[in-house]
């Protein structure tokens, strides 16, 4: 994986003030969502951002589309600091990284049929006169598995399946040419025997159109096969990253060893004990001293409470944030 | 051959406007305002043909023509200056709907420009518009109609104006939270995220979706300004040179027609007024009844027994607690054939069994659940098959006795807590009334202590009876469902994909709960899921469905490591497998069958890899496998299995 890089996040934050200022009180408290996480992407490589919800991984998701402005930290694109850009500015680049989001009921405007909204990104950038967009279109929904593509150019979003709307949202995307696809949960509301089926459309993208994705999920167990990187999430911070068989195979961290093991098996003959976290990622309001994850930690000990770990190499590729490694 | 498929099936290209007047000419209320509405405006428009006299002519009138009754020459009578009234009844109708048409128009524009951009630009914006409105509602707008129209002179035009200028308040709060609405939609971001600027959102995302609302408000404010205009000229605040209803009613009220008992002149102008603001208000509610189809939802209604079919008695020595035999449920609705949703379907379940039901969405589950409660859709029957439950066939009871069965003999967990539960009441009293409902002889003063008791059971501190839905967390809010599901100790309880809108450890605290309190209380579940993982991990057997069939049927091992319906064994392929990463997911092309097309035979064949010639035109039986286990698959395939 030596290919050149993409994108590149350094010391990235993202702070959200809650509580509106009012007459009555003055109290400033912020949510930490994403507190300084670094991470690099090259050209047609998958990383799986995962994390339970409240984690901070869409977020991070969203900065990275510029449709949210960061705290602190720096974002990079080929090299080029696109951090704070205005509109403008950024709309040149809005064609290089798409997003595919999480519910395909919801991304989808109800009034406008398949055609309007595939070929919508076109004419946002005035791309192309009519027939070399109807070309364009005709491509990127063919290969987004939409084929062929004039069944589907006069339906309206309600008319299709859910798998297929997350085709077109996937068609609408592509037609831009990306070179990087933030996807936030795009399998997560379809059911099994789809999910497979836009996963595997994603997994082929990278190498048909050397599309490098960033896929954000809350299962493990989906990103398996594809996934080149896996980095963990937990209260706005990468606690663990690694390649994919460095973090499913060898996992450090107790918060990726703790999730793996509640990932269901589907085979009866491999049930086998769970480590199940007692309550529910804390309110990243308040956030627990010294490490982050000691209030849950099944192995935590005396300077947990205290020390907040850096991550630490393991090797080349693999790192994680627990005191305990050493 | 799915696209094939999807061609035939494919709806006639519909656009909105199309559609949109399709579903109003079939709501009665809609058009009858319509129609009320038309005649007004075509007599307006017709006025000088249809009215037997000039208006206002008053050149040949004597005396004896003064507040003359309803006659043939006059129709509805003269009025005090001896004119026919039926004449000034149709012009009249010029003025009022002139100005209650451009009235409204004025106050929709200025309404939705200002609602949309107070709802998408926000902030500073915002606050400075709502306020404004706000102060607004506040003035009483008749009395400020009344003061404005007398400062300025009374005109038709300035009448407008005022009227519409004054009107925009209620559409303008409307359309903003419409906006903010919309503007929170997922597509809106989409739509950010192609680098699409403000004014291509407004106008090609949230526009389309405020017109509807906009649409059914414009009907009204028109209404609105119909009757200001009326109160206007009826205080004697219109142009003199123009008729209109109020303006009639003013100078009958003036001039006697009360101390005479000339009562047509009142009648006349009064009924053109009740006739269009009727009409607009039954137009209003109709066209929000089609542009808002969530008003018209279907509602759970207890089904109809299966009367007329002879007692079935349950077999066998051990008795499970749950039997149902040969279950079919079919979707009636008028002028369609009946969509057979559920066809044949059978399992039992033991005291303590966990049985996984297995399928992808729209395979009958829920309305196989539904089903066994008896609590389905007014459109679906069971037509055929037993449910047998302590003793009784469910299938055969009175709504009465059903509902002794509901909630203490088998209960739901439902899937999404946060709907299923009331934000506005406390978690413990939710729990309270669901006993208070179904166990009626409960004695009061134990409530509070079973609430706590059952809140308990669910891993919930009894600190936190007393806390709304909003402030539980969801992890949380499903323990308090099942919780509910428990209050009435059911010996069956359904949980309808109680996990699936959690995170993974969130879902597995809620897994371990279910196992615990199945081993506690001897529950048996019916676990109602799509996610093959959970079924391995938790259930005794197994019942995959497929298009409202039995695809397979077994203990949990037989399925998972000797599956014989080639659907289960696809569906396992699809299925993403931890321990054996890098592996490929194969998935299952096409889609399931919708229930009004489903295909003549097998109805997995048209995605099946093992499909030949008998499964295009032959539905397979259920078959049993031999080998000790109950095992059952309806494929041809494991027919001639010996």
């Amino acid at each position: 994986m030596n290919a050149e890089k993409i994108l590149e996040v350094r010391g990235l934050k993202k702070y959200f003030e809650v509580g509106r200022p009012s007459l009555f009180s003055r109290k400033k408290e912020s949510v930490h969502a994403v507190d300084d996480v670094d991470l690099t992407l090259r050209r047609s490589e998958v990383i799986a951002l995962v994390g339970e919800s409240g984690c901070g991984k869409s977020t991070l998701a969203l900065l990275l589309m510029g449709l949210e402005d960061p705290t602190d930290g720096t974002i990079l694109f080929e090299n080029g600091d696109i951090t704070h850009l205005n509109d403008s500015q950024r709309k040149p680049l809005r064609r290089k990284i798409q997003m595919v989001f999480q519910d395909p009921y919801e991304s989808l405007n109800p009034t406008q049929t398949i055609e309007e909204i595939v070929t919508e990104p076109l004419k946002v950038h005035g791309l192309g006169d009519a027939a070399d967009r109807a070309e364009r279109v005709r491509k990127a929904m063919e290969d987004a598995g939409l084929k062929p593509a004039g069944v589907y150019l006069k339906r309206y979003p309600h008319e299709l399946s859910g798998g297929q709307r997350q085709r077109v949202v996937i068609a609408s995307a592509l037609v831009l040419e990306p070179e990087v696809i933030v996807a936030d949960e795009p399998v997560s509301m379809l059911d099994v025997s789809i999910r497979a089926e836009v996963i595997n459309l994603l997994a082929d993208l990278r190498v048909t159109r050397q599309i490098a994705v960033i896929f954000i999920t809350h299962d493990l167990g989906s990103v398996g096969f594809f996934a080149d990187r896996v980095a963990v999430m937990y209260l706005g911070r990468i606690v663990e990253i690694g390649t994919m068989l460095e973090v499913l195979e060898q996992p450090r961290h107790p918060y990726t060893k703790a999730l793996l093991s509640v990932i269901p098996v589907p085979n009866p003959r491999l049930r086998h004990e769970r480590i199940i976290l007692q309550g529910e990622t804390p309110n990243p309001i308040n956030l627990p001293s010294g490490c982050r994850f000691h209030p849950r930690c099944p192995v935590a000990v005396e300077k947990c409470k205290v020390d907040d770990p850096a991550l630490f190499d393991l090797s080349s590729s693999h790192r994680a944030a627990c005191l305990l490694i050493k | 051959m799915t696209e094939l498929a999807l061609k035939k099936n494919a709806p006639p290209a519909s656009s909105y406007l199309l559609d949109f007047w399709r579903k109003l000419q079939k709501n009665r209320m809609g058009l009858v305002g319509l129609g009320m509405l038309l005649s007004i405006t075509l007599a307006a428009v017709f006025a000088p043909v249809i009215s037997p006299y000039e208006p206002s002519s008053t050149a040949d009138v004597g005396a004896g023509d003064i507040y003359q009754p309803p006659s043939a020459e006059h129709l509805f009578g003269t009025d005090d200056a001896g004119t026919d009234i039926f004449t000034n009844f149709i012009y009249g109708s010029r003025v009022s709907l002139t100005v209650g048409f451009f009235a409204a128009f004025i106050s929709i524009v200025v309404g939705g420009v200002l609602g949309i951009v107070a709802g998408f630009f926000g902030g500073r914006w915002e606050n400075f518009i709502m306020r404004f409105t706000d102060i607004m509602l506040v003035i009483p707008d008749l009395p400020l109609i009344v003061v404005v129209v007398a400062l300025t002179k009374p005109s038709l035009l300035n009448i407008i104006f005022v009227i519409g200028l004054l009107g925009w308040t209620t559409t303008a709060r409307v359309v903003r939270s419409q906006t903010l609405a919309v503007k929170s939609r997922k597509f809106v971001l989409r739509a950010r995220a192609i680098g699409a600027g403000r004014g291509h959102i407004i106008w090609r995302h949230v526009l389309p979706l405020v017109m509807p609302i906009l649409v059914v408000q414009a009907v009204l404010v028109v209404s609105l300004a119909v009757l200001n205009e009326s109160t206007l000229a009826f205080l004697g605040l219109s142009d003199p040179t123009t008729v209109s209803w109020g303006q009639m009613l003013n100078y009958a009220f003036g001039r006697g027609a009360m101390s005479t008992g000339a009562w047509w002149a009142l009648v006349a102008p009064g009924f053109g007024i009740v006739w269009v603001v009727l009409g607009l208000t039954l137009l209003g509610q109709g066209l929000e009844q089609v542009l808002n189809p969530r008003l018209d939802t279907h509602h759970l209604m207890p089904g109809r027994p299966n009367v007329g079919k002879e007692a079935e008695v349950q077999s066998g020595a051990t008795k499970p607690v749950l039997e149902v035999r040969n279950l079919s449920i079919d979707y009636v609705s008028q002028g369609k054939a009946p969509a057979h949703a559920i066809e044949n379907v059978s399992f039992s379940l033991k005291e303590g069994e966990l049985l996984g039901l297995v399928g992808e969405s729209g395979c009958g589950k829920t309305t196989l659940m539904l089903g066994l409660l008896r609590l389905l859709p007014q459109a679906g029957q069971i037509v055929n098959g037993s449910v047998f439950f302590g003793g009784k066939n469910l299938t055969m009871l009175t709504e009465e006795e059903m509902n002794a069965v509901r909630w203490s003999g088998i209960s739901i967990i439902f899937q999404g807590a946060m709907n299923a539960l009331n934000p506005v009441r406390t978690v413990g009293d939710q729990i309270g009334e669901a006993i208070i409902k179904h166990m009626p002889g409960y004695p009061k003063e134990k409530i509070q202590g079973r609430i706590t008791e059952l809140l308990d059971l669910v891993g919930i501190a009894a600190s936190h009876k007393d806390s709304f839905p909003h402030q539980y967390s969801g992890g949380m809010r499903q323990r308090a469902m099942i919780a509910m599901a428990l209050a009435c100790n059911p010996s069956v309880v359904v949980a309808d994909e109680p996990t699936t809108a959690l995170d993974v450890m969130v879902q597995a605290q809620i897994l371990e709960l279910l196992a615990e309190l199945r081993r506690k209380l001897g529950l048996a579940v019916i676990f109602v899921t799509h996610d093959l993982g959970v079924v391995a991990e938790m259930c005794d057997r197994v019942l995959v469905m497929y298009g409202g069939v039995t695809a397979e049927y077994a203990d949990v091992d037989t399925v998972y490591n000797d599956p014989r319906h080639p659907y289960t064994q696809e569906l396992l392929k699809a299925f993403p497998d931890l321990t054996k990463p890098k592996k490929k997911l194969s998935s299952i092309p096409g889609y399931p069958p919708r229930l009004d097309a489903l295909p003549p035979g097998c109805r997995f064949a048209p995605r099946c890899p093992a499909v030949f010639e008998r499964c295009r035109t032959e539905q397979p039986a259920i078959h049993a496998i031999p080998g000790g286990a109950e095992h059952v698959a309806s494929c041809h395939l494991v027919e001639g299995v010996k």
